[in-house]
């Protein structure tokens, strides 16, 4: 496997440092040749830079995308929104040569250059494709039998789909096969693609935010989930922060939010309070509860090959 | 010097499609976000009563009606052309301005929380790039203005001839 970078982006490592430790538990557990490198700014965010200032959003992504053309590695993120805007600027660069032209000499100015040759991928769709649902069965050391978890992609984890090419962008799957193969039911509802919400809270639309995280929470609540699963920091922030916030204000709706590389790292054997899911805001422990009940249940189908073969009427 | 721009052409079609307005939720959840209207208006040359209106900075980004869209455009693209024109006018919502400023100034939208990577045993955070992004962002300001004085320079010798 090519080596790769990791591009935690500025969410995760401003407010979120636990969910850099899990990633890197996980990475770490399935020996993935993952490195840090130098030099990598925000990735930038689409919703303000590219609303402010376009050139600097293409500038600001090609130069990112550059750091790791260069060091010949790939990169691999924990945050939808990066890896998204990160290829949404990579592809816009090499349909058009022109702006490619106008991007590269101004980089050749700091002595970089933009090719995009690096692969550019989120940890989701990178476990499923690079790792293999497969392995990561073979690796766990408990499986999620018996529980029932909702997958929330994250739009930017699958669109634009011609930047990311990674699933299908209106009806994807590859999160709920890793759901699958980590023994879990994988919840079908209707609002399972609907957008998190969580931008309108970056542009001073708090209450609207609050809206769509509403939504979803009570429907997953009334499908019985037992969590829902993402692998975003904003996604997280809105469902584990703005969740905890409705909380304050008495709308108490428990739905334990769980990111991806918690869910694989507690699979894996790690504890939940090493994996630094303690520091949710939504407890987690209803989830936890559960998961020990469950595993604690028969095993699927236990009893029936005795009772099929035991002595009986027919002597 | 890397422009954005609208294609009217193509919007054109979305004021008679509106094939991707039953998926959009902000069209199905908030009041009053209805981008065929916001299309119509851009058509028709009257943008300037949409910049100071709540509804441009609703869509959520979702990339849904670029996906649905048989032209592969999307009606996305008008929210982010008002957004950008509203900015230009300083017309953004503070935490916009906030954010931006901070990108601008260190590269980043904040920096790594050096106590919390203690306490949870995380390495020392990779260097940022923040002296290079900063050098790249004045070389661009900078042939924007050489561009900008060309464009001047060109309209005066045209105005003196004349
Ligand atoms: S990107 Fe914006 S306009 Fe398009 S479907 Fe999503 S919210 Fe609606
Ligand atoms: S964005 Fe595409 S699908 Fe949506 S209204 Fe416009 S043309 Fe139709």
């Amino acid at each position: 496997m090519k080596e790769f970078a990791v591009f935690w982006g500025c969410t995760i490592q401003t407010r979120f440092p636990f969910l850099e430790k899990s990633t890197r538990m996980v990475l770490k557990e399935f020996n993935l040749p993952f490195r840090d490198i130098d030099g990598f700014t925000c990735c930038p965010e689409k919703s303000l830079v590219n609303n402010v200032d376009h050139a600097a959003f293409t500038l600001t992504g090609a130069r990112n995308v550059a750091l790791v053309d260069e060091a010949g590695l790939d990169l691999v993120s924990p945050c939808t929104g990066c890896v998204s805007n990160l290829a949404t600027v990579k592809s816009g660069l090499k349909a058009d040569p022109r702006e490619k032209g106008e991007v590269n000499a101004l980089l050749k100015e700091v002595g970089r250059e933009f090719t995009g040759i690096a692969n550019l991928s989120h940890l989701v769709p990178f476990f499923h494709d690079a790792v293999g649902a497969h392995k990561i069965r073979q690796k766990i050391k408990r499986n999620f039998a018996g529980m029932k978890l909702a997958a929330h992609y994250g739009c930017h984890m699958i669109r634009p789909g011609y930047a990311l090419r990674n699933d299908d962008p209106l009806d994807p799957k590859k999160f709920d096969n890793l759901m699958t193969a980590l023994g879990a039911e994988s919840l079908q509802f209707p609002t399972k693609l609907m957008c998190c919400g969580q931008g309108l809270d970056r542009v001073d639309q708090h209450d609207n935010a609050l809206y769509f995280a509403r939504l979803k929470l009570k429907e997953l609540k009334a499908v019985g989930a037992d969590a829902l699963v993402l692998c975003c920091p904003s996604c997280f922030l809105q469902f584990d922060n703005n969740q905890f916030l409705m909380e304050k204000e008495g709308e108490k709706l428990g739905v334990p939010i769980i990111y991806f590389t918690e869910l694989m790292g507690l699979a894996l054997g790690f504890n939940a309070e090493e994996l630094g899911m303690t520091a949710h805001r939504v407890d987690v422990t209803s989830f936890l509860q559960k998961w020990e009940a469950v595993s604690k249940m028969p095993l699927n189908g236990a009893g029936i090959d005795e009772a099929m073969n035991s002595a009986g009427a027919l002597g | 010097m890397l422009e954005a721009n609208l294609n009217i052409r193509l919007l054109e079609q979305c004021s008679r499609c509106e094939a991707c307005y039953s998926i959009c939720p902000s069209c199905r959840h908030l009041p009053g976000y209805d981008p065929r209207e916001v299309i119509k208006d851009i058509i028709a040359g009257r943008f300037e009563k949409w910049l100071r209106s709540k509804s441009i900075w609703q869509c959520l980004e979702c990339h849904y009606c670029l996906e649905m869209c048989y032209q592969h455009y999307g009606f996305e693209n008008a929210m982010t052309a008002l957004r950008a024109v509203a900015a230009k006018r300083g017309l953004h919502p503070p935490q916009v301005k906030r954010g931006w400023d901070m990108f601008a100034k260190t590269g980043r939208l904040g920096e790594p929380a050096l106590p919390a990577r203690k306490k949870f045993g995380l390495p020392e955070p990779a260097a940022g790039g923040a002296e290079e992004f900063k050098k790249l962002h004045a070389l661009l300001k900078a042939k924007r203005s050489e561009k900008e004085n060309e464009k001047q320079r060109a309209k005066g010798q045209k105005a003196e001839r004349t």
